[in-house]
């Protein structure tokens, strides 16, 4: 017998629940009104940031540019690692950018990995030559954003590095920092203030805040030392004495009778509490970290110092370098002109300058406004000294940088010589710095081989060599 | 009784061809009854079969046969890929870091393995003696750390494992005179990752055996303490044997989960951790293909697991096989 019509139309009621029926009209729906409402796109620029202190100095300049100037720009703040994603997947993937990106060094170095013509962000190098501003910008801040001769950003910083310490303990503790020279001078000045405090048996105080573990720090001073992981044809350069010197003395202040160092981490809870209590004496302290102890350690205001790096040798380098920000335009920009024209307003300003230093302590890179009298103004969170004074004579010194996308795989490899350098130490009981340095040397020559090994299996590397 | 199906045969419009009665079974009962294929149209299956198999082929199929290709290629992203041949994985099994994160993979693999489930059962035992009061308060209290992701956990066991002013080295500090600046996260990476899922998956899995040893027989029980078997006899000739099936699910899923182990020392560590303690191969898997952009080596490193482990599934087999035998 043939079923009905209305026999068929029961059964496909019956298939769902009244229920059922409601959640599939539901999603229907909704993805219609998902599909069919437009998303509201703002006219003009779009700028992405990932620093929070950065907005806050960026965000009147915005408003003076869109009073004044069109297109008008938009200025987000998204999280560090959403704008690495983000950015990446646009270069990679064509997915929606913004049309000015401010990136930190080592997201940066990811947009570098590919072919030179696959590098997401524009050529900048003819138009800062032929602007004049190349001869404006301290050189070495250029470095991080060079990769193959090209370079892709304006510089937002220098980041020279100083030393930082506990004056309240050191001076109550008579010692005299301006005798203090190189890290050996330091080492034996600074040795007394390692104390057991609370009679268990283990110091509670050290002479400075490093570790094995603290990547960063060594890199830093790597560079002081003159050493460095590429060359200019960035082609890796781990295996040097300049670096050996350095892990050596690292291992010799970690561990062993000698030791001065220990660790309170940086960006936690529990190393700023160690920090309070003086559980390490000094820091290594580039200009931007001055900002973030300011916000995150109130309670040293008044008790610290800065001084110069102590060299590694007589008549060496007393700074360093530290991370770095840069600000790009990439390709996929509908407005390249006035993105360019927005971003030299806001780096090249002596408003950015100037506010940049109030809020975060952070140097500008564009040398004529270095003899800036905001920079000279002391500061009561150091003392009384003039940070920015200081770190600005240091500024030409800043050793030179490179952009290498294989940056983070050589620290990863200089790390790991360390900790194999340490385990050495302590199985031999060997902690002096001349005897580590043969197998210090030993172990960076595995790291290079390593990196090298990496870099020889990219393929797009070699098509750029050709 | 006439099975419904000859009715349901009998009303689709099909020519009707001689075609033999076939047997057709409906749960334990075959019922004869006169089902003629030939009244059946012969595409019908595979249209139900369809919206599965495009679904399957689009989703698992073309994917595989995607990432097979992709681990012959070097990859600077989706535009940039070079062919490359079996290059991946001659350098992958070169590759002292990935041989690094599969050891650290089935060291914690083992640590959940013979740590964690031993204490499961023996939590699930406690828990079912009879006249326990208060049986569901504390099933609660050992379950409740599985109901927050493995993130939360990391982060607080990321303060816990602090030097110094961490919960642990403080409290064994002035308990026992501990040594405050013990590296937990710096040289002890694996036991504090072992000792983190430990905390969050012990009542996890303590629920699937109680589960198991409230289902053992207590007439079995009952029966051997009558023959004289001790407390310790019975477990092994009783209770192991009849949760046998279930303490194999939860052994596999163990294994299964540990291999498959990113979030824990991605947040706790930040990435391997010091000398690449923490590192796994998903982990290596991730950092190959989307930091460092090269998907051709992530996919090398996906096959390469996926053979490692369908051979210790064919081995471990073959081994169950030969014991039955």
């Amino acid at each position: 017998m043939r079923r009905s019509k209305r026999d068929s139309r029961r059964r496909a009621c019956g298939f769902l629940s009244f229920g059922g029926w409601s959640i599939v009209f539901l999603a229907c729906v909704t993805t219609v009104i998902v599909v069919v409402w437009p998303i509201p796109r703002r006219p003009g620029l779009t700028m992405w940031t990932a620093a929070r202190n950065h907005t806050l100095i960026y965000d009147p300049m915005v408003q003076k540019w869109n009073a004044h100037q069109t297109p008008r720009v938009n200025l987000y703040l998204i999280s560090q690692d959403a704008l690495a994603r983000r950015m990446m997947s646009g270069f990679l993937s064509d997915t929606p950018m913004a049309d000015v990106i401010e990136v930190e060094k080592q997201v940066a170095g990811r947009a570098f990995a590919g072919p030179i013509d696959d590098v997401g962000f524009v050529d900048l190098t003819d138009k800062l030559r032929s602007s004049g501003i190349y001869g404006e910008l301290n050189t070495p801040s250029l470095g991080p954003w060079t990769s193959r001769g090209h370079v892709f950003g304006l510089p937002h910083d220098v980041h020279p590095v100083m030393l930082c310490y506990r004056a309240d303990i050191v001076e109550a503790a008579g010692i005299d920092v301006s005798k203090i020279e190189t890290w050996d001078d330091f080492a034996e000045a600074f040795r007394p203030l390692i104390k057991d405090l609370d009679g268990d048996g283990r110091p509670d105080r050290y002479a400075l805040n490093l570790w094995h573990t603290s990547t960063d720090q060594i890199e830093t001073l790597m560079l002081q030392a003159g050493g460095n992981f590429f060359d200019e044809n960035e082609r890796p350069t781990i295996d040097t004495d300049a670096n050996a010197r350095v892990l050596s003395t690292v291992v010799s202040w970690v561990e062993g009778p000698r030791r001065i160092a220990a660790d309170a981490p940086e960006f936690t809870a529990s190393g700023n509490q160690l920090r309070i209590d003086g559980y390490v004496v000094s820091s290594i302290m580039p200009d931007w970290l001055c900002g973030v102890w300011k916000q995150d350690l109130p309670q040293l205001k008044g008790k610290l110092k800065l001084m110069p790096l102590p060299a590694w040798d007589r008549g060496g380098r007393h700074t360093s370098v530290w991370g770095g920000t840069m600000l790009g335009i990439p390709k996929s920009s509908k407005n390249f002109d006035a993105a360019w024209a927005f971003a030299k307003n806001l780096y090249l300003s002596e408003d950015l300058a100037r506010d940049l230093y109030a809020t975060t302590n952070i140097v500008t890179p564009v040398k004529k406004f270095w003899p800036k009298a905001f920079y000279d103004v002391p500061d009561p969170y150091f003392s009384g000294q003039a940070p920015g004074r200081r770190y600005l004579r240091l500024a030409p010194d800043v050793p030179r940088r490179t952009s290498s996308p294989f940056n983070p795989l050589a620290k990863a490899r200089v790390q790991d010589a360390l900790l194999e350098l340490r385990r050495y130490a302590l199985e031999h009981s060997a902690f002096d710095p001349v005897r580590l340095h043969a197998e210090a040397r030993r172990q960076l020559k595995i790291a290079e081989d390593l990196v090298r090994e990496q870099i020889d299996r990219n393929v797009f590397l070699k098509e750029t060599a050709k | 009784m006439k099975a419904p199906l000859a009715t349901t045969a009998s009303t689709l419009a099909a020519p009707a061809l001689p075609t033999p009665a076939v047997p057709v079974s409906f749960g334990d009962h075959a019922v004869h009854g006169s089902v003629r294929l030939g009244d059946r149209n012969p595409r019908a299956p595979y249209f139900f079969l369809a919206p599965f198999l495009v679904i399957f082929a689009l989703f698992t199929v073309y994917p595989l046969i995607q990432s097979i290709v992709l681990s012959t290629q070097q990859t600077y992203g989706p535009r940039s890929a070079r062919f490359v041949g079996a290059s991946n994985f001659i350098t992958l099994l070169h590759d002292a870091l990935f041989w690094k994160a599969v050891r650290n993979t089935v060291v914690f693999t083992c640590g959940s393995v013979f740590l964690q489930l031993p204490l499961s059962l023996g939590l699930a035992m406690l828990l079912n003696r009879p006249g326990l009061r208060g049986r569901t308060t504390f099933r609660l209290i050992f379950f409740s750390p599985s109901l927050v992701g493995l993130a939360f956990v990391a982060m607080i066991f990321g303060l816990i494992f602090e030097k110094r002013t961490g919960l642990l080295n403080v409290g064994l500090h002035r308990i026992v005179g501990f040594n405050p600046d013990f590296p937990w996260l710096q040289e002890y990476v694996m036991p504090a990752m072992i000792l983190a899922a430990l905390w969050m998956y012990v009542g996890f899995n303590m629920v699937y055996f109680l589960a198991a040893l409230q289902n053992v027989s207590r007439d079995l029980q009952e029966a051997a303490e009558v023959d004289g078997a001790g407390a310790w006899h019975r477990f092994m000739h009783v209770t192991i044997p009849a949760i046998r099936p279930v303490a194999t699910f939860v052994v596999l899923l163990s294994i299964i989960g540990s291999f498959q182990l990113f979030e824990l020392p991605y947040v706790l560590l930040g990435g391997g951790g010091p000398d690449n303690q923490g590192l796994t191969v998903v982990m290596y898997l991730y950092q190959n293909g989307f930091e460092t952009g090269d998907l051709g080596y992530a996919s090398a490193i996906g096959w390469l697991l996926a053979i490692l482990l369908g051979t210790f599934a064919v081995v471990q087999r073959l081994l169950a096989k030969a014991e039955e035998a």
